[in-house]
């Protein structure tokens, strides 16, 4: 088949979708225009503000477009994106780091006793910083290390005990407490198998058990160290039984957290760029 | 010859479905959402014990009292979080609590600042409160170290902070008299897009005995049962229907409430979908073994 | 050979061990080398920053130098972040100059934030609903019994965390409305805590002893490639 014959297919479906794209564009600067009327509000800040919401709803659109296919406007309002997010964390940077802790204690001193408190205490962390930036350079990039070693140091050294208490001590203790949990005032008394024993005394009892066998059980099946054969290929498909219902909850929960952000650009659109009255 | 016609979109239609799939579920989603927000259904719903907690406890602190608000997300979690944020400020504007709000999550400054300032005017417009920052609440804003930052703060919240967001000197600022370092608050929240809370607790209310409720989205809410059992957490707030729970407990309607409905349908539509997946699935194998 | 590597590893043990031991310290010393240790980490993290930004600019710039393919579309990086800088760096200037209030000028940096890198940041993981909702029709199958406990745990605490779960507990469970919640609530309390415990007390060993391979050296990967 001659070259320009099949050419023709993709080009028609290009042309149709510039077509569309010019439309939709014609008919989002239009509702934005009916719905926000930038060019009518009293002041700039108003003004501003439409315009804002204006691009807001146009960038959400954009970013959604990539669910139809990849595409250059997507690709623009991307790197646009991640310019402003740099832009922004480095501006802050120097506001809530640099400006507060590097130059105004040294560069705007209200004294010299204030000035040489604070070279007495910078001095080695801003020569460490500055050798942590020689980090771009080839020759000089093993000087970086210093300002590792001492971030990565002093942050190994603090997490041992902080870690051993909060997130083993403290957990494995919870682990194993509820066995030595005495049942409540509403167990007092209660006769064998009687409804009032099996809430009060026997699921208790049951929980606890599950709780501490479940945890064993869950921990085993991350030890690699033995095989899991016999007793402990039992106790290990248990551990993965929990692992799984653990994982279904969690995707549960995904599905949650990732439909509420999706709600939330819908709120937008409808609420602040369609100014639609809730009913 | 007068059903040939539907039969014939009806399988066209079907054709489309099983070639799109994708496409169709898309469609279906945006359509369900958009839908049920704009009919907004109202579904009461009894707030969930642990947001309880965290509510009661809140609740329970006396005009003056102290609460660190560590807000630690940025856009990509606003959904969840904001609308959490906004509850929690204006509940401590209500009880005439001091929140100290600060941040480990440089990106989410002004969304954290905006949540400030539009707590105050909530709360000026609706409890008849005159909120001033730096007297009623103060944003301290954030700096690096964040195991490190909380470490410091655990001994010197001046030294840690010595200026507000704002730039004003947090050296005999009203809003944290009485407060040297975290021992001194009466309750610590985070709120939180990543693994912060658990930093908090090994690093801050661990080492000084206060007590600490989160917020998180609900990706990392299932994370936190342990440290509810552990009573290490007191009670936390999981994902919208987190902000949701506490919007109900403080009877001042947000976006967490106003999004449950599109919550509901997309979630039984995601259920539906999935049962009919599997239904097919088992269908397919059913039938396929009654042929052999 | 000494000051590129021995020296580095020298400092971090004796870091490491001195962090350790002021922990059990309850000395005041211990607290000011911490309010020290804290002022260092905030000037370290500044310079840190800045070598991010430094890093990423420099990416996009090799890029566009290179003429690599896409390489149009890094131009927006710089666009992006010369406006956010150049507007932050003019609010600096104005608010030093004067205070702020109703006659300062209009606030772009904000606004920047505000309208655009929000919606942008909150939409790119907004798709993520879309392709989550097409990944579980299309893959979640229960094929297993592992499998199908999760695919039910999934669809419990799906409908037990909206507020449908109650007239549909209702409709299901012969007037029931908690049925559902209250499942979902077993789940989470018990095989979800206890699975979750099981992981966190697998991370904090792991943790620990990475901690103790870094202090004694065996660990070097944070001091970057060649001695």
């Amino acid at each position: 088949m001659p070259d320009d014959l099949q050419l023709q297919p993709r080009r028609k479906g290009q042309a149709i979708e510039m077509g569309v794209l010019a439309l939709l564009i014609v008919v989002f600067l239009a509702v934005s225009m009916v719905f926000q009327k930038p060019f009518s509000q009293h002041s700039f800040g108003d003004t501003m503000k439409a315009v804002g919401t204006i691009m807001a709803a146009g960038i959400t659109l954009i970013m959604y477009s990539f669910l139809y296919r990849d595409n250059p406007l997507f690709k623009i309002a991307e790197n646009l994106y991640v310019g402003i997010a740099l832009g922004y964390s480095t501006i802050f940077a120097w506001r809530q780091a640099l400006k507060p802790e590097v130059y105004q204690p040294i560069f705007a001193a209200p004294t010299s006793d204030a000035l040489l408190t604070a070279l007495m205490h910078r001095t080695v962390p801003i020569l460490l910083g500055l050798m942590l930036v020689m980090r771009l350079s080839r020759k000089h990039g093993w000087l970086s290390r210093y300002a590792y070693a001492v971030i990565i140091g002093w942050g190994a050294g603090i997490a041992i005990p902080l870690i051993t208490h909060s997130y083993i001590l403290k957990q494995l203790h919870a682990a194993v407490a509820p066995l030595q949990a005495a049942p409540g005032p509403q167990a007092a008394g209660a006769e064998v198998l009687s409804q009032a024993w099996l809430l009060h005394v026997a699921a208790p009892i049951f929980g606890a058990a599950v709780l501490v066998l479940g945890t064993v059980a869950v921990l085993f099946y991350f030890f690699f160290s033995v095989e899991h054969k016999g007793v402990g290929g039992a106790v290990s498909k248990v551990g993965i039984w929990f692992l799984m219902v653990s994982f279904g909850a969690s995707f549960g929960y995904t599905v949650m957290g990732r439909l509420s952000l999706l709600i939330g650009r819908v709120q937008f659109l409808l609420d602040e760029w369609l100014k639609i009255p809730s009913q | 010859m007068a059903l040939r016609i539907p039969i014939a979109i009806s399988k066209g239609i079907i054709r489309f479905l099983t070639k799109h799939p994708r496409q169709v579920i898309y469609v279906l989603i945006g359509v369900t959402v958009i839908a049920s927000y704009m009919v907004n259904i109202s579904l009461s719903f009894e707030p969930s014990p642990l947001a309880q907690k965290v509510y009661d406890k809140v609740d329970s602190l006396k005009p003056g009292d102290h609460v660190l608000l560590s807000f630690d997300y940025d856009p990509s979690s606003e959904a969840e979080l904001q609308p959490m944020a906004l509850a929690m400020l204006r509940h401590c504007f209500k009880k005439g609590v001091i929140p100290v709000v600060m941040t480990h999550w440089i990106s989410g400054l002004d969304l954290h600042k905006m949540a400030c300032q539009e707590a105050a005017a909530d709360a000026n417009s609706h409890y008849n409160k005159k909120i001033v920052s730096g007297r009623d609440y103060v944003f301290l804003g954030n700096r690096p170290g964040w195991q490190q930052l909380i470490l410091q703060m655990n001994e010197n919240i001046r030294a840690a902070f010595d200026k507000d967001f704002f730039d004003q000197p947090t050296e005999g600022m009203k809003a944290l008299e009485g407060v040297t370092s975290l021992k001194d608050f009466e309750l610590i929240v985070n709120l939180a897009a990543g693994a912060t809370v658990e930093m908090w607790i090994a690093y801050g209310s661990d080492k000084v005995d206060v007590p600490f409720a989160a917020g998180t989205t609900a990706v990392s809410a299932p994370d936190l049962y342990p440290w509810i059992q552990s009573r290490q957490l007191i009670g936390f707030l999981g994902g919208l229907r987190g902000a949701a729970d506490y919007e109900v407990m403080l009877k001042y309607p947000g976006r967490g409430i106003r999004g449950m409905p599109a919550q509901s349908a997309t979630h039984v539509l995601i259920v539906l979908l999935i049962l009919g997946a599997n239904v097919h699935m088992f269908a397919g194998r059913f039938f396929g073994k009654k042929k052999e | 050979m000494i000051l590129k590597r021995t020296i580095p590893l020298l400092i971090v043990f004796a870091i490491g061990v001195l962090a350790f031991v002021q922990e059990f310290v309850p000395h005041p010393w211990s607290g000011k080398l911490v309010d020290e240790i804290s002022t260092w980490f905030k000037i370290i993290g500044g310079f840190a920053m800045f070598l991010g930004t430094y890093s990423l600019l420099h990416m996009h710039l090799a890029r566009i130098r290179r003429k690599m393919p896409s390489w149009g579309y890094s131009v927006f990086v710089f666009i992006g972040a010369a406006f956010m800088i150049g507007t932050g760096v003019y609010n600096e200037i104005q608010s030093s100059s004067q205070p702020a209030g109703p006659n300062s000028p209009f606030d772009w940096f904000s606004w920047g934030y505000k309208y655009i890198q929000v919606p942008a940041g909150a939409t790119i993981f907004s798709i993520l609903a879309f392709f989550m909702a097409s990944a579980a029709f299309r893959t979640f199958r229960a094929r297993n019994l592992a499998a199908g406990l999760l695919l039910i745990s999934a669809i419990i605490v799906m409908l037990g965390r909206v507020p449908i779960s109650e007239p549909l507990s209702r409709w299901l469970f012969f007037g029931n409305s908690q049925a559902i919640t209250q499942a979902t609530d077993i789940i989470m309390e018990y095989p979800n805590m206890v699975a979750k415990r099981g992981i966190l007390l697998g991370i904090a060993l792991g943790t620990i002893s990475q901690s103790i391979r870094i202090l004694l050296g065996v660990e070097r990967s944070y001091m970057g490639g060649g001695d």
